[in-house]
């Protein structure tokens, strides 16, 4: 790339970008927001939409900002009342066939059109045609439904199939008002990339199976955060009700890692953060063979009960790497260098394949902080190894094995054996998010965590970048901790036996 | 003269009340002579009374009395509801909850599985009415809602489309939306403009 500059005023501002800037990408840097549909920053530039219109000094036309190079000396303006009224019209060219049926369109409320209605809207038609119909409600792809009278025809998606996935199922087919979007015969959208559609869609016309009609945006909030599935560590945002304790998506956020976009996997990782599939509270032996509901107090008690009854070469650890970075150090704090335990496993799935890549950004280790738990292995001065260790532990005659469980269950095929194994020991305490260790009847000791969107901490990818999980949500469930704050409880009980 | 303060009348000069000039005992009597005329009259009914013996005798306000909800329904008699959520948005009490799912038959979209309203916390404000884009749901006429402490009061779907007050139903005002669900586009020509959508255009 050549180091050249280009220095240009736009809204009264010089502007020092790269030869070859376009004003739209560099307005988009500087926080300048021309109004725009097809542009997107991931994509190429198809200037279809006609909406970035900007003025530039000397020039008799509008022009559009997405596919103007910035020039030296150019002078262009954004806020002039006659781009205003170009937005205008091209606004009402978008309405002309679009249906508004925004109340049971899922995109109401992060729609660009309702946005630029509420800016430049000129709120009278003056269309006095019917609108033309189109198919609507459309199967297009296991994750998307497709409205073809929403579309505003910017061929993002389009431009997406061909240049991201490099898939080109999606096409715009038949001409002038009658041009709809949608795939090609006998063929489907089939990929892991397909909600980002969804994302890039800047109408309903792409919308979320999963997420179709589940609750209005509005009510939504979201929260920045690390996606857990895979070792890419794709940053993200959740979206909840905090109200009622529920989560209801994942989008990706724009970062180095990810770019602009994410998988369909990793948009899944919202699920086991809601109250039904959850540990709800701390279970521990009644002491008759059976178990019963405690508080998490008590069961750290007992817990630490376990820990003083045998030596600490009969302790085992077993850890999942989906755990933040200071959550190993204060597990490894305490039980290694505290208690002296040398027996540290990795619960990892036996069937993984580490160097699968899709050549996007899904991998195969399904585990975001695999890099974190080997640093801080070596730290603890424990071999840092990355292999499954759940056939050591069985080997290594433990007798009290604490369990960190694996958060994302749905990509661990092997878990339900796993703990039905584990419940054959003779004393195991697991520490899980996920009520699934509760119907396994023989773990007696189950301690509930929370969730990666509920806790602070970091992640490192499988570059060692960090990811920071910076804004938790509320926990769903009352009686869940990080294992920051239960090993915390566990060393002051432990202080004061 | 201290300010903020307006006199009405004067103070009566002569403090003796039954004084008739002042009016004090004139119109004490006077309003008990009306009060025994009319007492006599309706008792030998020779004036109708005006007093309802409710609840035995009905009352009825009029339509744009804003009582319990109803919601309406379209001209086939399903529920006109396209759970939208306006109505849950406006609400200043927050005391409607719609659990929104797509209908089995793709004539309609989107529609409310269920439409509970929490009538302990409404308001009775008449924002769901104005909010609502077709005419789904209203407040109606009746309103007698007192109960007892183990009633229902949280009203569902069906009791609020469905009840024996409402008579079978109220059809909305506001028609369908013109929809074309056919994927094979090619063949629909230009019948596709001959389609009258009426409504639904922005305005």
């Amino acid at each position: 790339m050549s180091t050249e500059t280009v220095t240009f005023n736009l809204n009264d501002r010089d502007i020092t970008v790269p030869k070859g800037t376009t004003v739209m990408e560099a307005a988009h840097k500087h926080n300048v927001y021309i109004p725009h549909f097809c542009w997107h920053p991931g994509l190429s530039i198809a200037g279809v939409c006609r909406f970035c219109l900007v003025k530039v000094d000397n020039r008799p036309k509008l022009e559009i900002a997405c596919n103007l190079q910035a020039t030296p000396g150019m002078k262009v303006s954004t806020l002039l009342p006659e781009v205003k009224e170009a937005h205008k019209w091209a606004l009402e060219f978008h309405l002309v066939n679009h249906p508004l049926d925004c109340p049971i369109c899922d995109q109401a409320g992060e729609c660009k059109l309702q946005d630029f209605y509420m800016e430049v809207g000129k709120y009278k038609s003056e269309m006095d045609r019917p609108k033309v119909l189109k198919p609507k409600a459309l199967d297009v792809g296991s994750e998307l439904v497709l409205d073809t009278e929403r579309c505003i025809l910017c061929d993002r998606c389009v431009r997406f199939e061909q240049e991201v996935t490099k898939t080109g199922a999606l096409g715009i087919f038949n001409r002038g008002d009658r041009a709809v979007v949608g795939t090609y015969p006998d063929k489907k959208i089939e990929h892991n990339y397909q909600d980002n559609l969804v994302d890039i869609c800047p109408v309903g016309a792409f919308t979320s199976r999963d997420f179709r009609f589940k609750q209005r945006v509005w009510f939504l909030k979201d929260q920045p955060a690390v996606c857990p599935g895979c070792s890419t560590g794709c940053h993200v945002k959740v979206y909840g009700k905090p109200q009622v304790r529920t989560y209801f998506r994942v989008k990706p956020q724009e970062s180095e890692v990810n770019g602009h976009w994410m998988c369909d996997v990793g948009r899944k990782t919202y699920k086991h953060l809601n109250q039904d599939q959850r540990l709800r509270f701390a279970v521990a032996a009644d002491g008759k063979g059976g178990r019963q509901r405690v508080s998490v107090a008590e069961a750290i008690a007992s817990l630490a009960l376990q820990l003083q009854g045998v030596a600490a070469s009969d302790i085992a650890l077993l850890v999942s790497p989906q755990y933040t970075c200071e959550e190993y150090d204060a597990l490894f704090a305490f039980f290694v260098k505290k208690l002296g335990v040398s027996k540290v496993f990795q619960w990892r799935e036996p069937t993984e394949n580490l160097d699968a890549f899709d050549g996007l950004l899904y991998r195969g280790d399904h585990n975001p902080n695999t890099f974190g738990l080997s640093e801080a292995l070596a730290k603890a001065g424990l071999p840092k190894d990355v292999k499954n260790g759940f056939e050591d532990l069985a080997r290594s005659g433990a007798k009290v094995v604490v369990a960190l469980a694996p958060e994302i269950e749905f990509q661990f095929p092997s878990l339900a054996g796993q703990l039905q194994k584990l419940s054959e020991l003779a004393f195991v305490s697991v520490w899980t998010t996920s009520g699934s260790a509760y119907n396994v009847k023989g773990l007696r000791h189950l301690v509930p965590l929370k969730g990666f969107a509920e806790k602070k901490g970091t992640f490192r990818n499988f570059q060692g970048k960090v990811g920071e999980l910076a804004k938790p949500f509320p926990a769903a469930v009352d009686e869940a901790k990080d294992v920051v704050e239960v090993v915390t409880a566990l060393a002051e009980v432990w202080a004061h036996a | 003269m201290a300010t903020g303060i307006i006199k009405v009348a004067p103070p009566p000069e002569d403090k003796n009340l039954f004084q008739m000039a002042y009016g004090y005992a004139s119109t004490i009597f006077s309003g008990m002579w009306k009060t025994l005329t009319i007492f006599l009259k309706q008792i030998t009914g020779r004036e109708k009374t005006n007093t309802l013996e409710w609840p035995e005798q009905p009352a009825t306000y009029s339509d744009r009395f804003k009582g319990k909800h109803f919601l309406t329904r379209r001209d086939d008699g399903q529920v006109r509801c396209t759970a939208c959520f306006l109505c849950a948005t406006a609400c200043p009490a927050e005391c409607i909850h719609i659990v929104a799912g797509q209908h089995p038959t793709n004539e309609i979209e989107k529609f409310p599985v269920r439409f509970e309203i929490d009538i302990l916390r409404c308001v009775f404000c008449g924002f769901c009415e104005e909010a609502c884009p077709v005419d789904a749901i209203r407040l109606g006429p009746e309103y007698a809602m007192a109960g007892a402490a183990g009633d229902k009061w949280v009203y569902t779907k069906d009791y609020l489309a469905d009840r024996g007050q409402l008579h079978g139903g109220v059809v909305s005002v506001k028609e369908e939306n013109t929809k074309h669900f056919t994927v094979d586009h090619e063949a629909s020509g230009d019948n596709l403009l001959a389609t009258d959508a009426p409504h639904m255009r922005h305005h």
